[in-house]
């Protein structure tokens, strides 16, 4: 059957092909345009004044799996909609009375919030709280005790975003130290506000914030050092070299570690350091040794006073001993010791109060030692290598012992080192001696008995040929007399 | 395998001596001797000083741990010299220890008398120094614990002390870094009397200069 087309027919199929070429056309050539013409023609990038506030959206090329700038418009219109109202009034000057009798800013300045990384943040995102409920009010008041309980209280928030991050916060000391109760250790709101979070790429060593805030002295004794005015005299040290470090390059941002931890602090200045061992194979007898139980900072922090640290080791486990979660015993046999006013021998009294180990089990455990710097802020005052202690007779010479301040160390749960002083002339003493058998510095270690030996040895070697000697010429004398 | 004394006497031909000389020290033994010897004094007195710092300002202390070193490693290959060489010679019938207890006491002890009295009264020595038996009694004993004993774990105490990290785990083995230190004191303490009491025994032959002249030349002169 062959069907019959009228004559309107026939018009309107070329007529619609053509429209629809035309507005393939015209798209393909929107699409194609650079943005800034697009710009102008007003079809995607949008300049956003809300409430005062500014923020360009620039058009893109959409990309798989990527936001285009009219989707970004779209959301941040939303979301500038959704907080217009809390901004109104929390971008005035407000605070709350907390339970401790202190005042809490409510404030949140509009324009650093919306310029920050959370600008496209939803309120309620992070204050769900008040997001499920109705705002509160003096009839409906959110009793709050602390400040920091607060904090404390919506840190957690930040893991819904930040789930690595958080993660490694978890796992750091800081994060160890708050769970302990501490009110000084930071959450994340304590180094980034949330407010206006800056990213720490941003982060520069004339400031030193955040960490500054807390460890002032160590920052300071930092940027006196070679790392710290490399950083900040053009971030190099070398004209080839790599960026000089900053705190986070060596304790992290976010799994902060105390360094002071067994091998940690060597490996983390190997990192940059990588040739370390062959320059110091060049020169100095037993490198391995000395790098292993002699702290960078002794030699490369040269004016930094210096401390013989013994730490009480598993021998069983084979690692350092360190507490653990309800490791009580420890804690207290160490405060008892040092409320004892200094530590005689250590291992010795440690025994004879039943040498608990992990889990207060008795251990097999006896005392390591280490060259340490005394402190933390001694640790970072590292000099230039010209400057770096190179002469032997530093450590090696006898009585030296005697001369070094010493510290009993364990580490503690949230991994810092909690460090007792002990009595250095207990050094000497053969008990000592025993316990620390394991360490030995040449030159270094004073044994009277070894000395009485070499000196009778001595005496030995040149009195029985001189006394041969003489009986051999005195018999012959009295025999020549005898013949006369 | 030749044992016949004679042969051993063909003189070095840059050695003026008498077909009559007994060819007592071979070139490698000399050699050995006093490289040993010169070896031994540099490791006693830069060991003195590396456990003494404090007392010496001879040189730095870097310096005397590496001469330490280099010398012990020098020493140490010397000590080949010495083994390979009375290893694959008749001359190792010198260190053959005397079995019979009786025999060997009875000499031991006229050894022991020729030097504290005999020797002052002109008593010729109980032993005649031969090219195959030139120890007495008393110095084969005594070289023998020293060069298969003592020296060889004063050696060995000293490598380990050289790279404590390498040798960790012998260190451990053999009663941790303290023992090893201690050994190898004990040994070199014993060295600071054993040289000059070496020395002075050297001078006690048939004249002040016969030993010292037969561990130059090779040659005991006729007496």
């Amino acid at each position: 059957m062959v069907r019959s087309t009228s004559g309107g027919q026939r018009i309107v199929l070329p007529v619609l092909t053509v429209f629809i070429v035309c507005c393939m056309f015209f798209s393909g050539v929107l699409y194609a345009l650079p943005e800034d013409e697009v710009s102008a023609t007003g079809a995607a990038a949008t300049d956003i004044t809300s409430a005062g506030a500014t923020v360009t959206v620039q058009g893109t090329e959409p990309v798989d799996g990527e936001d285009t700038a009219i989707d970004v418009k779209l959301r941040l219109e939303e979301t500038l909609k959704k907080n217009k109202k809390c901004l109104m009034c929390h971008n005035r000057e407000k605070t709350k009375l907390l339970e401790d009798g202190t005042e809490m800013t409510l404030q949140v300045p509009r324009d650093a919030y919306l310029g920050s990384a959370h600008g496209e943040v939803e309120c309620v995102s992070c204050h769900s709280a008040i997001g499920n409920r109705k705002h509160p009010s003096k009839s409906t008041n959110i009793t709050i005790t602390r400040e920091r309980d607060y904090s404390i209280e919506m840190n957690d928030s930040c893991r819904n975003c930040h789930r690595e991050k958080f993660t490694q916060y978890k796992g750091s000391v800081h994060s160890a130290l708050v769970a302990q109760g501490s009110d000084k250790a930071p959450l994340c709101s304590g180094c980034h506000n949330p407010h206006a979070p800056v990213s720490m790429v941003d982060y520069q060593a004339e400031t030193g914030l955040p960490c500054k805030n807390c460890h002032e002295s160590i920052y300071n004794a930092y940027s006196a050092s070679v790392h710290g005015q490399a950083r900040i005299n053009g971030n190099t040290i070398r004209d080839s070299h790599i960026q000089a470090p900053i705190c986070s390059d060596c304790h992290h941002s976010h799994e902060v570690t105390a360094l002071a931890i067994g091998d940690v602090l060597r490996t983390t200045c190997i990192a940059c350091h990588e040739n370390v061992t062959l320059l110091h194979n060049q020169w100095l007898p037993n490198t391995g040794t000395h790098l292993d139980i002699v702290s960078c900072a002794v030699c490369h922090a040269p004016f930094a006073q210096r401390k013989f640290d013994l730490h009480l080791y598993d021998n069983i486990a084979g690692v350092p001993l360190a507490m653990q979660e309800g490791d009580a015993p420890i804690q207290e046999q160490l405060q008892a010791i040092a409320a004892e006013g200094g530590i005689g021998d250590p291992l010795e009294i440690w025994k004879a109060r039943g040498g608990f180990g992990q889990g207060g089990q008795p251990a097999d455990i006896s005392l390591r030692s280490r060259m340490e710097v005394m402190s933390g802020v001694a640790a970072h005052q590292i000099a230039s290598k010209s400057f770096a202690v190179r002469t032997c007779e530093s450590c090696h010479e006898p009585g030296w012992r005697q001369k070094q301040n010493v510290t009993v160390s364990i580490t503690q749960p949230d991994g810092r080192r909690q460090s007792f002083e002990a009595d250095r002339e207990a050094l000497s003493s053969v008990n000592a001696i025993n316990s620390i058998s394991d360490f030995y510095a040449l030159g270094g270690k004073p044994s009277k008995f070894l000395d009485i030996l070499l000196l009778l040895s001595l005496v030995a070697g040149f009195a029985v040929p001189i006394g041969h000697f003489t009986l051999g010429k005195m018999i012959k004398e009295y025999m020549a007399r005898g013949e006369k | 395998m030749s044992t016949n004394p004679s042969e051993l006497k063909q003189p070095d031909a840059w050695i003026k001596t008498k077909e009559s000389d007994l060819y007592i020290n071979p070139l490698p033994v000399r050699i050995w001797h006093w490289l040993n010897a010169l070896g031994f004094v540099v490791l006693i007195l830069t060991g003195t000083h590396i456990r003494y710092a404090d007392m010496f300002n001879v040189m730095s202390f870097e310096t005397a741990i590496k001469t330490h070193n280099w010398v012990a490693f020098a020493v140490i290959a010397n000590y080949f010299v010495w083994l390979v060489f009375y290893l694959f010679s008749d001359r190792i019938t010198v260190y053959h220890p005397e079995l019979n207890m009786r025999k060997f006491f009875d000499k031991a002890f006229k050894q022991m008398m020729y030097y504290g009295y005999g020797i002052f009264r002109g008593a010729k020595s109980p032993h005649e120094v031969l090219p195959l038996d030139k120890f007495n009694p008393m110095q084969s004993i005594t070289y023998q614990i020293v060069m298969l004993l003592v020296v060889p774990i004063q050696f060995i105490s000293g490598l380990m002390m050289w790279d404590i990290k390498r040798f960790e785990v012998p260190i451990a083995m053999v009663g941790g870094l303290d023992a090893v230190v201690t050994v190898h004191v004990l040994i070199y303490i014993f060295f600071v009397a054993f040289t000059p009491i070496h020395a002075y025994m050297g001078s006690l032959g048939h004249t002040p200069a016969t030993h010292f002249r037969e561990m130059f030349t090779g040659y005991e002169e006729e007496h």
